[in-house]
């Protein structure tokens, strides 16, 4: 669907946000009127930019609401609430209360403190149980009777799949917050949804030389996975991007994600020469099977004369907490975390502690960071009206929301930014509850970058589909 | 009550245009109370399934923990065939039908054999049995846990009619009503009254030399043919399988919808499918706490009320005569 | 394979049996007794768990191991007289609606006070001390194997041990498995068969709770775990037969065994399904389970 029309249009759009941005709030409306005519598809904006058609919950009248589909119950349900206070932050930061966080150092930004487009923002949310009907239930529930002209949240990448399919058909943009499956914007991406969040590919990339650099070329790595497209996915890219080192991949088990005791999966690893140990697993999963392999001695284990190693490619302070002291000194990645030094991420955590009194997660970033991004397309496109938001976002890049320069791919609605690859921290050498793990390596965006459709599964190329708008 | 249970074919019609115009005033009703238009869909859609479950459970007495397979199922088949095949909605639920059907006439043949309790659990394993089956070996057609989003692009249609929105919500009234024609048809008949019989007091009948278990199974098929459809149908409605369908979860909250709105009178079901619904979904923006709720007002139903919501007129017209032959229809309110 | 890895693989498929033994115990005898399917069983093994939490992470897990059994018991008795005796002859729909009905509510009530996510057990060190079996086995070189791990195998034989005693050698369980054989016998010979389910009920949470309190330190607890838990149960149940404890001790061992041989086979996919598909199989060819009385059901 991304012709070259469509492009063009997308870069007129950012001149015009760049002029938007320095006329500042006083003179938006009549900056994108200009604008438009100014632009390259001026002609064809003119007839429409005072009032668009209808669409999904476009026109917004009253207040701007946003939908806030998190876990509240289930396993995922502490991600859930941080999630929730990430959002209510940044609403306030949209608002003009609060001490602004991150809209005083997002570069670009068309922010003004006035709500969006000089609407008040509100929000309701529904819970998502994490499970995929439910969610969509929710999802359906916030759109239809409650008109959210965003939606937003979740804890898991078969609800933001879910959700995001149904937010299509609804002709409603949801920005996804915790979902790390490739599939989320490769097989499953959609034109209305977007993830700011990293992937397993940016997750194997991140860890392969590294862990050749600490651990040595010649390894025998004996995966455990998580039998569904995450962790296969998983398995894919940390199988390929250690092999580049030099390992070998011993064996591989499949485990259904409903698994809790993983003493037969434990059993083939310890009767096997393997001397490393790989857990593509998430959530609950994790710290299972992380905490029972430790039990099993693990750690202490040699073989062929090398000290037995465990990897975890994904982390999360749910997964690690949950673990308790068995993370020590194990690797694996993550999206973000509070103790980055960049502008950005010091002034989110900042005005989150002073609101909260604890640090936030990476799910509450990511929240946050969403939240903003889409208030600042709206500023930019001028309207509400969900395909120029899109286009707003398309192909935008934007600083000072984490470390170094976002860019929000537009052929698949996926973010690059620099990812971390962190450490477990000895429960001695912790401050507090929430230093669980030590940055070891910020990875930069340029390692990261795959080819678009490079991670799709391959009989199911991914197709964002339409805008909506299209004649 | 007694009018919803005498034979005349007048009559039979009365009522199915009373429940169409009842389920077509769903979407006007629904956002008065705090719903949503889409919810009624939702509301048909499980009132099929439930309806089905009715069916059996009502008349034989046999409590199916497993109804999550028929449910489970359609809605995969009638997603792989949307995907893969037509786009012609008839043909999917058909398919489906038949396919279901087929399904639950085996699980029916092993489950059967043995009765009460066993069943129940029998129902339950073989039901999780799916779930696991779909949610990792089968993972490939399935979509596992992410979900199955094989049909989010058909445009669904019955030859070249979209299927969409309004079109879909008339066309989910045109079914649940057919569906509870069929039921009462099935219920009516001679069969019917055979099942019946095999309820009140199964060892009895065995004497008299009629092959029971062929009943009961078949029985069960049927059921199961209502399960496949609701399932074809949410499908249709939803264009997205999440793989709870097949857990022992979805079966569970079948049972507690046709216990609230009244085990074997077949249209109680349904709306208790629409009461469980409108908590799951409207309340539970409220609170947190709304499966609890639910759990409680489930308990006391059972405990105070075995006849469901259905069973609140007869009552209440029974405390207004000052209740002679008090508690004595209470032993199982059921068959009313 | 080596000794070694036979071991490492025997000890594996017994503590999967011992769970799956262990919750499955009590579910046997309130069933053999009552004939009443407990579909409340998996909230009474959550009730414990939880109680088990808050004590282990207060006091200690070894007090736990003693105490919340005692608890359960008191609760599994209050359970039978403020509900399930009201249902000893109501139809078996509703003895299963009521339980079923129980412990959604029990379930969603412990959400409420302990939240969604998984809680884990503070263990004691001496259980989490890497110990190396092949210094005891003759033979055998180095199994390293978790101590909470031989913990389960150890206390499920000797429940199972208990429970046969009990029922074999005492008075209190001359009357049970009488009950179990006839219901209506024990009432004409006067036994008080209101008080025996009573205790039946309990000892059946009692060992709902200590299953409970044995799979803690390993799996953590959450809400969810009692369904998670029963559903299993009931299978290893109705396989060896419903009322059977020897049957569901060579149930609960098959379907360990099956388990752990499934995940070392080409297809570890299959691992969970293993466990239904062979319920389904052997339900199939033997209705009645393996060591089921003939007549029952």
């Amino acid at each position: 669907m991304a012709n070259s029309n469509d492009k063009a249009k997308g870069n007129a759009k950012k001149g015009i946000s760049r002029r938007n941005f320095l006329k500042g709030a006083a003179g938006v409306a009549s900056a994108f009127a200009v604008g438009n005519q100014l632009g390259i598809g001026g002609i064809h904006n003119l007839a429409r930019a005072q009032d668009y058609p209808a669409l999904g919950n476009y026109p917004v009248t009253g207040d701007v609401v946003l939908g806030l589909n998190f876990p509240q119950t289930g396993p995922y349900s502490d991600e859930g609430a941080d999630e929730f206070r990430a959002y209510q932050l940044a609403i306030k930061h949209l608002n003009g209360e609060g001490d602004g966080g991150m809209m005083n150092t997002m570069q670009p930004s068309a922010l003004t403190g006035e709500g969006i487009l000089g609407k008040k923002v509100t929000f309701v949310t529904g819970d998502t149980e994490t499970n995929s009907a439910a969610s969509r239930d929710s999802a359906r529930r916030l759109i239809e009777r409650d008109k959210a002209i965003m939606i937003t949240g979740g804890s898991s990448s078969g609800v933001a799949i879910a959700v995001q399919g149904l937010c299509q058909e609804a002709k409603v943009l949801f920005m996804a917050a915790l979902t790390h499956s490739n599939d989320t914007t490769g097989s499953d991406r959609k034109r209305y949804g977007f993830r700011y969040f990293f992937n397993t590919e940016m997750s194997g990339r991140a860890l392969g030389g590294l862990l050749a650099n600490e651990y040595g070329a010649d390894r025998r790595a004996y995966h455990l996975t998580a039998d569904y497209t995450w962790g296969w996915s998983q398995l894919r890219s940390m199988q390929e991007y250690t092999e580049q080192e030099g390992w070998t991949t011993e064996n591989n088990i499949l485990t259904p994600i409903t698994t809790k005791d993983f003493s037969p999966q434990l059993t083939q690893v310890l009767n096997s020469d393997a001397d490393t140990l790989v857990l593509n697993f998430y959530g609950q999963n994790m710290v299972d099977s992380l905490t029972q392999a430790v039990d099993f001695g693990m750690r202490e284990r040699t073989v062929n004369g090398k000290d037995f190693q465990i990897v975890v490619p994904l982390y999360s302070r749910l997964m690690a907490s949950g673990a308790k002291d068995n993370i020590e000194g194990i690797f694996g990645t993550m999206n973000w975390s509070y103790k980055l030094q960049d502008e950005g991420s010091q002034a989110f955590t900042n005005s989150f502690v002073e609101e909260y009194g604890t640090p936030p997660s990476q799910a509450a970033h990511t929240s946050y960071v969403q939240t903003l991004l889409y208030a600042d397309a709206c500023e930019r496109a001028g309207t509400f009206y969900p395909p120029e938001v899109i286009r707003a976002l398309e192909d935008h890049s934007v600083a000072g929301v984490g470390p170094g320069v976002c860019d929000y791919r537009g052929s698949d609605h996926q973010a690059f930014h620099d990812v971390l690859v962190v450490k477990g921290k000895p429960e001695s050498a912790r401050d507090d509850d929430n230093d669980l793990l030590e940055i070891v390596d910020q990875v930069d965006k340029s390692v990261l970058v795959y080819e678009d459709g490079a991670v799709d599964l391959p009989d199911r190329p991914g197709d964002l589909g339409p805008y909506g708008d299209e004649a | 009550m007694k009018f919803f249970t005498t034979d005349s074919d007048a009559r039979e019609w009365v009522i199915m245009i009373v429940a169409g115009l009842f389920f077509l005033s769903l979407q006007w009703f629904l956002p008065l109370i705090g719903g949503y238009a889409d919810l009624a869909k939702l509301m048909l859609v499980f009132a099929i399934l439930v309806l089905g479950f009715d069916l059996f459970v009502g008349l034989t007495g046999y409590l199916s923990f497993g109804h999550a397979i028929f449910w489970g199922c359609g809605a995969y088949v009638a997603g792989f065939i949307l995907a893969n095949l037509t786009s012609n909605a008839l043909v999917a639920i058909l398919i489906a039908a038949v396919i279901v059907t087929i399904i639950a006439f085996l699980v029916g043949l092993i489950t059967l054999r043995r009765q009460g309790i066993y069943f129940s659990i029998l129902t339950l394993a073989f039901g999780e049995m799916f779930f696991f089956l779909a949610i990792a070996p089968l993972t490939k057609w399935t979509n596992g846990d992410n979900g199955y989003t094989g049909a989010e692009d058909v445009h669904i249609n019955i030859f070249g009619w979209p299927l969409e929105h309004g079109n879909l919500y008339y066309f989910l009234v045109f079914m649940a009503v057919l569906c509870l024609f069929l039921a009462r048809q099935i219920r009516r008949s001679p069969y019917g009254l055979m099942l019946r019989a095999i309820k009140s007091n199964e060892t009895r009948l065995t004497y008299t030399g009629i092959d029971i278990f062929k009943y009961k199974v078949m029985a069960f098929t049927i059921s199961g043919c209502f399960g496949a459809i609701a399932g074809a149908l949410f499908l249709i409605h939803e264009k997205f399988v999440p793989v709870e369908s097949l857990r022992w979860t979805t079966s569970g909250e079948v049972v507690i919808m046709a216990v609230i709105g009244g085990v074997g009178t077949l249209f109680g079901p349904m709306i208790g499918a629409g009461i469980v619904l409108y908590l799951e979904n409207v309340l539970s923006g409220e609170t947190g706490q709304w499966l609890l709720i639910l759990g409680a007002i489930f308990m006391s139903f059972v405990i105070f009320l075995p006849g469901g919501v259905m069973d609140i007129p007869r009552r209440l017209m029974k405390l207004g005569r000052g209740n002679k032959q008090n508690g004595q229809s209470d032993q199982n309110g059921q068959g009313s | 394979m080596t000794l070694d890895q036979i071991i490492l693989q025997l000890l594996t498929s017994l503590q999967l049996g011992a769970v799956f033994v262990l919750v499955a115990l009590g579910l046997t005898l309130i069933f053999g007794t009552l004939g009443i399917a407990n579909f409340a069983h998996g909230a009474l093994y959550l009730i414990g768990a939880y109680v088990g939490l808050v004590i282990s992470n207060s006091i200690g897990w070894p007090w736990a191991l003693v105490i919340v059994p005692a608890i359960l018991f008191l609760v599994g008795i209050i359970f039978d007289r403020v509900l399930l005796q009201f249902f000893y002859k109501r139809d078996v729909t509703d003895q299963i609606l009521v339980t079923f009905g129980l412990a959604l509510m029990v379930q969603e009530t412990m959400r409420w006070i302990f939240g969604g996510t998984t809680q884990s057990f503070d263990v004691p060190r001496w259980a989490r001390r890497r110990i190396n079996l092949g210094d005891y086995i003759p033979g055998a070189e180095s199994i390293y194997y978790p101590p909470s791990r031989l913990i389960m195998i150890g206390v499920a034989i000797l429940a199972v041990v208990a429970l046969f005693a009990l029922l074999r050698y005492t008075k209190f369980g001359l009357m049970v498995r009488a009950g179990m054989r006839d219901p209506e016998m024990v009432r004409y010979l006067g036994i008080d068969s209101t008080r025996l389910f009573t205790i039946v009920v309990g000892l059946g949470a009692m060992f709902a709770g200590l299953a409970a309190v044995i799979n803690g330190p390993v799996f953590g607890i959450d809400p969810g775990e009692g369904m998670l838990r029963l559903v299993p149960a009931f299978l290893v149940v109705v396989i060896g037969g419903m009322g059977s404890i020897s049957g569901a001790v060579v149930a609960g061992l098959l379907l360990g065994f099956a388990t752990t041989l499934t995940t070392a086979s080409p297809f570890p996919q299959y691992s969970e399904v293993i466990v239904y598909f062979i319920a389904v199989v052997v339900l199939s060819i033997r209705p009645r389970g393996i060591f089921g009385m003939k007549g029952v059901g």
